[in-house]
Parts: structure tokens; C-alpha cells; sequence
């Protein structure tokens, strides 16, 4: 009787040991059919544009994410909506003026934003191709030495 | 006269000084004109055209990309924060004519969708300085152009301010346009309609 005992606890532990690993073994099947190598990126948001006239000037705005594991450097800019595109900064002067200047080169570490917002850095769009008013949307292509280049969407509209 | 005596009467006559200009009020423009256009071309007297009401008064120029259009936003902003916006002009100066004719201001004005409360204005060319000068506006040509090929190109250093003028066209206070608050000028307007 003892030894039949010990039989079926081997058993039904033998059994556990089985369907348990089997279990485990089944769901890390299935995570890992769901698994994907997510590679870090720079990511662009928030991008938006000032309206303007056909042949005038515009400024867009957005939100640079360096999800990479490097540091990068924003190298060139572009929109299908300009015929130019440059990166300034509006600057306030000791005399409590305010000027604008071409942008340093920027370079932005691993983990780390660039915003370029009102009153600060801005892509400024000269010789535009179109009217762009309220509702229209624009592509701004960014260039980034390790990245490459990395295209996003921004609608017209007008800051609150 | 002591030493004593003579410190206490210049002190006296400064503080006399300061009280009899009366530190809210910035600009004498009451008895000043300068004609200025509006951007449906129609010419108006500035300020005389505006008494009677209460005036927010700022300085832009139309090929600014960033920090004027950031001043726009800032007057839209402040007209939305008020309760009652009757009696209140939104005035927006342009300090470079030669560029800014009244067209290119409708042009802006429509681009921002700016209702009729809104009023930009342009200059004769030859005769903005006047104006400025008075109101210790900044307005210089830098290019950015730096090869010189487009002297039509250009950026500009500039003031960023905005002008509250009263009834009588007394600038009474101002603010940096881009940054202040709705609020704060939003009490100083209810302090002037309290006059």
C-alpha cells in the first residue's frame, strides 16, 4: 500500500513537473511569436505650422525624440511646401529686443528631446510654394547623420 | 543752506518730479496724429480715431515668422480672456511699411483669421519713424541674406512690446507682447474702464 502511495505521488508529481513546464513552455511560445525587435528611433511629434502666402515665409514647430541609443545631429531640413527650409532661433537682446539668427548645429543625445518651439528655434519655410492656410497639411523632412531621414506631417493652423 | 537741508530738497523735488508725470502714464499721444493706413487702405488718425476707447497697441512686421506671430497670438489671446471686449481696439502697427502695404496686412489678418476688432495698420514709408520714435520702438534691417543677393530679404531686430492706451490717448503702462499674461492685462483694461 506504502508503495503504491509513493507510486502515485511520483506520478502526479511527474505530471506537474510536465504539464507545468509544458505550460510555461507554451505561453513563452506564444510571447515570443508576439516578440519584436523594437529598434530605438528618432521620433518626431507635435509638428505643426504657421499659415502662409504663396511665395511668403511660414514657421513649423515640432518635437524631436532621440529614442536611439546614440547621440545625433540634426543635419538638413526640407518641406514639399517650401522651397527652403532653415532652422533659426529668435533671440532676446540685452536691450529687450528681439532678433533672429541661423540655428547651431544640433545635436541631441541618446534619450534626450529637441523642441523647437515658438519664440525659440524654428524651421523657418521661405518661398512657398502654395498658400497654406488653416486645415492644410505640409511634409517636413528631417536628415539626421545616424538616422537618416525621418518624415513627418503637419497641419496649418494657428497658435492659441 | 546745510547739507542736510539741500539733500532734502532735491529729494523732495525728485519725488515731486516723479509724481507730477505719474508713473502710468508712459506716452503722451493726446495731442498727436500721424496717419497712418489701414489694411483696407482707408487712412486713419492715430491715435485720434481711436479716443474714446481703450487701445492695446503693438508692433509687428508681416515677414517675421516667429516671434510676431507669436505677439498676434498673445492679443488673440488676451481678447479671448476678457468678458466683455466692447470698447476695446486691438491695433497692430507694422514697422516695416516698405514691405507691409495694406494688402499684405489683409493678407495676414485673414491668415489669422483676426475678426474686426483687430486694426493693422501701415505707414507711409518715409513717415514711420515719427511714430516709432515717439513710442520708443525699435525696429532695425538685420539680413540674414549674407550674401547680399536680395535686398528685399531681410529679418529684423525688434521690440516686443505692447502698449496700453487709454480713452485719451495717454499710453498708460506696457508689456512684453509675447509673453505676458491675458490676465494681467486683462486687470489692467477693468482698472482703466474703472476710471
Amino acid at each position: 500500500m506504502k508503495s503504491i502511495t509513493h507510486f502515485l505521488l511520483i506520478l502526479l508529481s511527474g505530471c506537474l513537473l510536465f504539464f507545468g513546464c509544458s505550460s510555461e513552455s507554451n505561453s513563452s511560445n506564444e510571447s515570443d511569436s508576439k516578440k519584436e525587435v523594437v529598434l530605438g528611433k528618432i521620433a518626431l511629434d507635435n509638428a505643426w505650422a504657421r499659415p502662409g502666402s504663396q511665395q511668403g515665409k511660414s514657421a513649423a514647430y515640432l518635437r524631436i525624440s532621440n529614442g536611439t541609443a546614440s547621440t545625433d545631429t540634426l543635419l538638413s531640413f526640407s518641406s514639399n511646401a517650401a522651397e527652403s527650409v532653415e532652422l533659426h532661433k529668435s533671440i532676446e537682446n540685452d536691450d529687450g529686443t528681439t532678433s533672429m539668427q541661423p540655428a547651431d548645429e544640433q545635436v541631441i543625445p541618446s534619450g534626450e528631446k529637441l523642441h523647437i518651439e515658438p519664440g525659440g528655434l524654428h524651421l523657418m519655410l521661405t518661398n512657398l510654394k502654395r498658400d497654406m492656410a488653416v486645415g492644410d497639411s505640409l511634409q517636413i523632412t528631417l536628415e539626421f547623420a545616424r538616422a537618416g531621414t525621418v518624415t513627418t506631417t503637419a497641419p496649418v493652423q494657428i497658435q492659441n | 543752506m546745510s547739507p542736510t537741508l539741500k539733500s532734502l530738497l532735491v529729494s523732495l523735488l525728485i519725488i515731486a518730479t516723479f509724481t507730477a508725470c505719474g508713473p502710468d502714464t508712459l506716452y503722451d499721444l493726446s495731442g498727436d496724429t500721424f496717419q497712418l493706413r489701414n489694411s483696407d487702405s482707408t487712412q486713419v488718425n492715430f491715435p485720434g480715431d481711436f479716443k474714446g476707447d481703450i487701445s492695446l497697441v503693438t508692433f509687428i512686421y508681416t515677414n517675421c515668422p516667429d516671434v510676431c506671430p507669436v505677439i498676434t497670438a498673445n492679443m488673440t489671446n488676451i481678447q479671448r480672456a476678457l468678458d466683455d471686449t466692447s470698447g476695446v481696439n486691438f491695433i497692430e502697427i507694422s514697422f516695416d511699411p516698405k514691405r507691409d502695404s495694406p494688402s499684405t496686412l489683409k493678407e495676414y489678418r485673414d491668415l489669422y483669421e483676426l475678426n474686426e476688432q483687430f486694426t493693422m495698420l501701415t505707414s507711409h514709408p518715409n513717415d514711420s519713424d515719427v511714430l516709432l520714435d515717439k513710442l520708443d520702438i525699435v525696429a532695425e534691417k538685420a539680413i540674414i541674406d549674407s550674401l547680399g543677393h536680395d535686398s528685399t530679404n531681410y529679418a529684423m531686430r525688434h521690440s516686443n512690446t505692447l502698449y496700453l492706451m487709454d480713452r485719451d490717448g495717454y499710453i498708460r503702462t506696457e508689456y512684453p507682447a509675447h509673453r505676458v499674461t491675458p490676465e494681467h492685462v486683462k486687470d489692467d483694461i477693468n482698472y482703466l474702464r474703472s476710471e
